[in-house]
């Protein structure tokens, strides 16, 4: 099937030739059209007032963090319920290396341009020293566990006061001296593409076939010679690193963190509710819904200012529907309309 | 394996045969001591009250574990749902009895609260495994169960928090006390009534579900889905009678709990997330589905809780926690206690 469509590709010229260099990057061409709409889209009319512009860059932090999520919990079934507390360990680090105010013991002054990776970093090797702990155990163990860490490091960063200031809530530099956000939205855009991409890189190489093969039976896996927990614990520092690389963007553009907004459970709750309703192990389905679906809850919360909450129990229910009724999200529902199509032809 | 119809005999059972177990028991029994030398009588009688209240969350978490595979992640969600029935129906009851001084219902009325919790609890359970589960149920392949039930409860637990804020906002609702009497003096530590009456309920209700469980033909029936569903089934168990009863006594349960420490904890929509996660702490520790281990564990728990106040420093407290537990899972995965659910043995 794809040596045909590469034969198909390379006659067809030019357009071949790109389709073929979008698709090994993970984009089909309408994806590829997606993308150009959502980066041309802060300079379109309705779209180029400053508070909308916010909202992109909501929808892309989302969606960044819906396929970073999903590749954990899409690809080797094991959902990190400490993803929130994760990013907020990124968040935080970059945001203490950055400080060079009085009020914190430390006052490293870092630019928040080398804090942001030094954040992925330290997420990504407690996502590794976590993941060796408690990979070994089954995908709920491992859930739970990572449930109970994200609480532990929540309450590390409440409480260890000289360093975060805890509740009281820090105020970190901003990546860039505007206050303009369309440069931010930019800015989340690539990291976002190199989210996605070099996701999709590692998920189309030999790993990717690992993590299928022990997201879809761990025992037949192990039979052919795969070590799964080699490869969980892979999947899952990547995923972590990727988290707390986007809390350092968080922490630099908000420029304001407390514990509860940022590493609370119900923070990772909204990630997977993104990561699901997209469709399960596609990727791109959370990143596709996490744009509309920013602007709907954007909508309602600035309409219906006196129903607070009103937009998560909207998520909820849209969650346990899909869940329910079906489980393969918007990715299934596109390929389903696909085959529809292809079969009308 | 011989039937041990009594709570001490299988509690026995399970000790004799786990080393890790006895080790645990006897460190929860040093640090209780080090916690009576160090802080007092009042603070081990308090962790003994708390640690009876997680066990009764505890326990309804292993049943539905143990019986239909779920991984209750809305358990908190029932705490809380009792915590606000309790609220709502105490409260005016309270009010006409302060017009209306009557001695014998102003005793009275807190176990009405605390019932109706219990009953809303029963009624929500058969509701959502109804109207969720079971759907969900009929849906599933047979390895995706375990996970997909937990992700439902997920989305249980998020709509039920955030659907209560928006109904009854943001605001702690609750009463200074259930009972207007003077504290009690037990081993010279001042105990509130309101505290020995919610660990005498907590008692109360686990041991009425252990007389459920071992002495009915429901209970027996219960217990057999936990051990062998197909073979259940073939005996002519209904499990569509099964699941509903088993989740409708968890919710009640946890419902309970939150109606007996509303004193403590106030009623608000995210109340239920430290008992949930405690009540996960109970079962991970024990082992997933272990009934008897849930009761222990809760005591467990809540000594090493009150510990970790008394001897770590504000910093540690969370953390200390969750250091114990990776180490408890990295030695005996399957908990001190044991597991034998079916249920994890699959993806």
């Amino acid at each position: 099937m794809s040596s045909m469509q590469m034969e198909k590709n390379r006659s067809a010229g030019l357009w071949g030739r790109i389709v073929s260099v979008l698709n090994r990057l993970g984009f089909s061409p309408y994806g590829a059209v997606a993308l150009v709409v959502v980066a041309v889209l802060p300079l379109i009319p309705p779209f180029n007032q400053e508070h909308m512009i916010r909202w992109l860059i909501t929808g892309a932090f989302l969606a960044a963090q819906a396929a970073a999520f999903d590749f954990t919990s899409g690809y080797i079934n094991v959902v990190n319920f400490g993803f929130a507390a994760l990013l907020g360990v990124g968040a935080y680090t970059s945001a203490i290396l950055a400080n060079e105010m009085p009020f914190l013991i430390v006052q490293p002054g870092i630019s928040p341009w080398i804090g942001i990776w030094i954040g992925a970093l330290v997420a990504g090797v407690l996502g590794l020293g976590l993941g060796w702990l408690t990979l070994r155990l089954r995908g709920i163990f491992a859930a739970v566990m990572a449930w109970f860490v994200g609480i532990a490091l929540m309450g590390l960063v409440r409480n260890l006061t000289p360093l975060t200031r805890g509740s009281l809530g820090l105020h970190p530099p901003t990546l860039l001296e505007t206050t303009d956000n369309l440069p931010y939205y930019y800015i989340i855009i690539v990291m976002m593409l190199v989210v996605y991409i070099s996701l999709r890189l590692v998920t189309r190489s030999r790993f990717g076939l690992a993590f299928k093969a022990i997201g879809q039976n761990i025992d037949a896996a192990r039979a052919s010679g795969i070590n799964p927990t080699f490869y969980r614990v892979l999947n899952f520092a990547l995923s972590c690193a990727f988290a707390g690389w986007l809390g350092g963007f968080y922490a630099h553009y908000v420029a304001s963190l407390t514990p509860n907004t940022l590493m609370h459970t119900s923070k990772t709750v909204e990630v997977l509710a993104m990561a699901y309703i997209g469709g399960r192990g596609s990727m791109w389905g959370g990143m596709v819904i996490s744009f509309p679906f920013v602007f709907f809850i954007e909508f309602l919360r600035s309409n219906l200012t006196e129903l607070p909450g009103l937009h998560l129990v909207i998520y909820g229910v849209l969650m346990i529907l899909v869940m329910i009724f079906y489980p393969d999200g918007l990715a299934g529902l596109v390929d389903w309309v696909k085959a529809k199509i292809k079969g009308n032809l | 394996m011989k039937e041990k119809t009594s709570f001490i005999g299988s509690l026995q059972e399970t000790i004799s045969q786990k080393v890790p177990a006895t080790i645990v028991l006897v460190g929860t029994l040093v640090l209780a001591v080090a916690l009576g030398a160090v802080g007092g009588a009042s603070q081990v009688i308090n962790s003994v009250i708390t640690g009876g209240m997680w066990a009764l969350m505890a326990v309804g978490l292993a049943l539905v574990f143990g019986v239909s595979n779920i991984p209750h992640f809305a358990h908190g969600e029932s705490f809380m749902v009792g915590a606000y029935v309790a609220y709502f129906v105490f409260t005016p009851v309270h009010e006409w009895l302060q017009q209306n001084p009557n001695a014998f219902l102003s005793a009275v009325a807190p176990f009405l609260g605390i019932f109706v919790a219990g009953l809303v609890g029963l009624v929500l359970g058969v509701f959502l495994e109804r109207v969720l589960f079971y759907p969900l149920r009929l849906r599933s392949k047979a390895g995706e169960w375990v996970m997909n039930a937990f992700l439902l409860t997920v989305g249980i637990s998020f709509i039920l928090t955030n659907g209560t804020t928006l109904v009854l906002g943001p605001n702690f609702l609750g009463i200074p006390r259930y009972w207007d009497v003077e504290p009690l003096v037990l081993l010279g530590a001042r105990v509130s009534v309101d505290r020995i009456m919610a660990f005498a309920i907590a008692m109360l209700s686990i041991g009425a579900l252990w007389f459920f469980l071992r002495r009915t033909r429901t209970g027996r029936a219960i217990r057999a889905v936990a051990q062998d569903e197909v073979g259940a089934q073939m005996m002519g168990i209904n499990l569509n009678f099964i699941y509903p009863l088993t989740f409708a006594l968890a919710t009640a349960m946890a419902a309970i709990s939150g109606a007996g420490l509303l004193f403590l904890f106030q009623a608000y929509p995210t109340v239920g997330l430290q008992p949930l996660y405690l009540a996960w702490y109970v079962v991970m520790m024990a082992g997933l589905g272990n009934v008897v281990g849930a009761i222990v564990g809760g005591f467990i728990v809540g000594v090493l809780q009150t510990a970790t106040q008394q001897f770590a420093g504000i910093v540690w407290v969370d953390v200390i926690p969750t250091i114990v537990m990776i180490a408890v899972l990295l030695i005996v995965p399957s908990g001190i206690f044991g597991s034998e659910v079916k249920g994890i043995q699959e993806q």
